[in-house]
């Protein structure tokens, strides 16, 4: 079995490019451009729009023989648009059945997003699992990683919004 | 049948979007939201297909997959595995355990409901709001034809109908059409080139949306050879060219399942009005007389029991019209019905011609049929013969 660190930022870059391009394009009808890689800079916060605009966050992990975790960052407004798209709702209706409903649909969008991810780590030798979606929701926060883990943060461009990929990769030490 | 479809998915979203897929047609969705519910909806309901996801808390997908298969009363349920899980060896590991289908996150309704379709025999609903019910009703018509003239000449034929005719001339662009808008019919022409049109029919087959949509083959009425073959492989029906439009709209109406009552019989005011068209064809006679029974006795179950029996437009009379008037002024006196004729000068003369119809007696408008059955009194007696 080849060692974790021959996951290349290249393969990841090109694996987290086609899982997001087919996610989105399959369960949304739209066609999101890989825009450029991110460099983390300790503290400092991740935004998909102007800063102190609330964001929904989906994460899904990946554990087997190789480990990690991503997160799908979107802003509310693009979250309430993919939502209301996926499920074939107005904003009215989206409205009054509240912010689970967001949940559920970002978290599924980020769980098939993994999903594609993964399997092709899966399909390169690295068997892993997916774990269940969870959200994180606010405004001006930042997700720190711990010393171990490395980090890739992609943004893409989609319908005039922002979606940010970062991968938080388990080491081999 | 109403299919039951159990959809175990730990994502409400996911849930969702396979009732929205499954909407068009005739089955009932059960929802569970781990391998536990599934398991007990799946012993309760008994449903023709599972969808299972892998992933999921309390139990798994995997987990529930063996319980099912272990259990010899749910065993036989065939299961479509949806989920977000492709890597090679996983797939190959739960296929092992028995599945019918795999269908990988993310995807397209139209694929679930494809592959689904293999397992069972999805019907469309029948009770959807826009599928034409009666002649009067819009409904969508498409022309594979690569002979513009063909095209313009049955959309004229058809423009006094509420139907919305639209054509294409080769096989692409009928799929691109049959993918926007599913047609409530399909005439596809014979002549298409490379044998096309019988792979279109093919494919229009396979597709859960058209397999039952009528399909008409066109064809020259001299091309027997292509018309048996049409016959052989299901086209609903044939049309020959040069096209005699009026069959056609009448094989259409039949071939969709319309009521064409309204095409002869009408409650008018105080009384029900009987009209037959310009051209009586023996297929136009079939159908006025299929529902002539019926509807006289509707109208005088809802209290009418006066009729007008109207062949003015009529150019000239034959046997089969002769039998449908004898056939209609018979059920009016068993049914204890008035009823006056509306002829024109050539029907009248060519009904003094025969012994049986010489006595007819008719009025030369509705209007003065209307009036003077306006005015006699309630009894059952015939307004003229």
């Amino acid at each position: 079995m080849p060692a974790t660190a021959e996951i290349t930022e290249a393969l990841i870059r090109e694996n987290i490019n086609r899982a997001v391009t087919d996610v989105f394009k399959t369960m949304l009808g739209r066609t999101p451009t890989f825009c450029s890689q991110g460099e983390y800079v300790k503290g400092k916060m991740l935004v998909t729009s102007e800063p102190n605009r609330p964001q929904v966050v989906g994460t899904v992990g990946f554990i087997g023989e190789c480990n990690g975790l991503i997160y799908l960052h979107l802003d509310l407004a693009f979250a309430k648009v993919c939502t209301c798209h996926l499920l074939g709702m107005t904003d009215k209706e989206l409205e009054m059945a509240g912010d689970e409903v967001i949940n559920d649909a970002i978290g599924e969008l980020t769980n098939m997003t993994v999903g594609s991810f993964k399997n092709a780590l899966c399909d390169a030798g690295y068997p892993c699992k997916l774990t269940i979606p969870s959200i994180l929701r606010g405004t001006n926060f930042s997700i720190e990683p711990i010393s171990s883990a490395v980090r890739h943060i992609y943004y893409f461009d989609c319908a005039e919004h922002r979606v940010i990929a970062d991968i938080l990769m388990k080491s081999d030490e | 049948m109403r299919y039951k479809v159990l959809t175990v998915d730990d994502s409400k979203t996911v849930r969702i979007i396979v009732k929205k897929a499954f909407k068009p047609f005739d089955c009932e969705i059960f929802e569970a939201a781990n391998g536990v519910e599934g398991l007990a909806v799946a012993s309760k309901e008994t449903p023709d297909l599972i969808l299972l996801d892998v992933t999921m808390p309390v139990m798994d997908g995997v987990e529930m997959l063996t319980k099912l298969k272990s259990d010899p009363a749910l065993k036989s349920i065939p299961v479509v595995m949806l989920t977000a899980e492709g890597g090679r060896d996983n797939v190959l590991k739960i296929a092992k355990i028995g599945v019918r289908d795999y269908l990988v996150k993310p995807f397209k309704e139209d694929v679930l409901i494809e592959k689904c379709s293999r397992v069972i025999d999805l019907k469309p609903m029948n009770e959807g709001p826009a599928k034409a019910k009666s002649i009067l009703d819009p409904a969508d018509i498409l022309i594979v034809e690569d002979k513009p003239a063909i095209i313009s000449q049955i959309q004229d034929g058809l423009k006094h109908t509420p139907w919305k005719v639209k054509g294409v001339a080769t096989q692409a662009e009928a799929i691109d059409q049959i993918t926007k808008t599913t047609p409530d019919l399909i005439l596809i022409s014979l002549s298409l080139p490379e044998e096309s049109a019988f792979t279109l029919f093919r494919l229009i087959r396979t597709n859960v949306k058209t397999k039952y949509t009528p399909v008409f083959a066109l064809v020259v009425k001299t091309e027997t050879q292509q018309q048996q073959q049409a016959q052989t492989v299901g086209f609903t029906a044939i049309i020959t060219k040069p096209i005699d439009t009026q069959e056609l709209e009448t094989k259409v109406a039949k071939a969709m399942n319309l009521d064409t009552s309204q095409r002869y019989y009408a409650i008018e005011g105080e009384m029900m009005v009987m009209r037959l068209p310009e051209h009586c064809s023996p297929a136009v006679i079939a159908e006025a007389a299929a529902y002539l029974k019926p509807k006289f006795a509707e109208a005088v179950d809802a209290g009418f029991n006066k009729v007008v029996i109207d062949v003015h437009q009529i150019k000239s009379l034959h046997m089969g019209i002769i039998k449908l008037l004898f056939q209609a002024m018979q059920t009016c006196r068993d049914l204890a019905m008035q009823f006056a004729l509306v002829g024109n000068p050539q029907i009248i003369s060519e009904c003094k011609g025969f012994e049986d119809t010489r006595g007819w007696t008719f009025y030369d408008s509705l209007e003065d049929a209307k009036t003077n059955l306006g005015r006699s009194a309630g009894s059952p007696a015939l307004a003229s013969v």
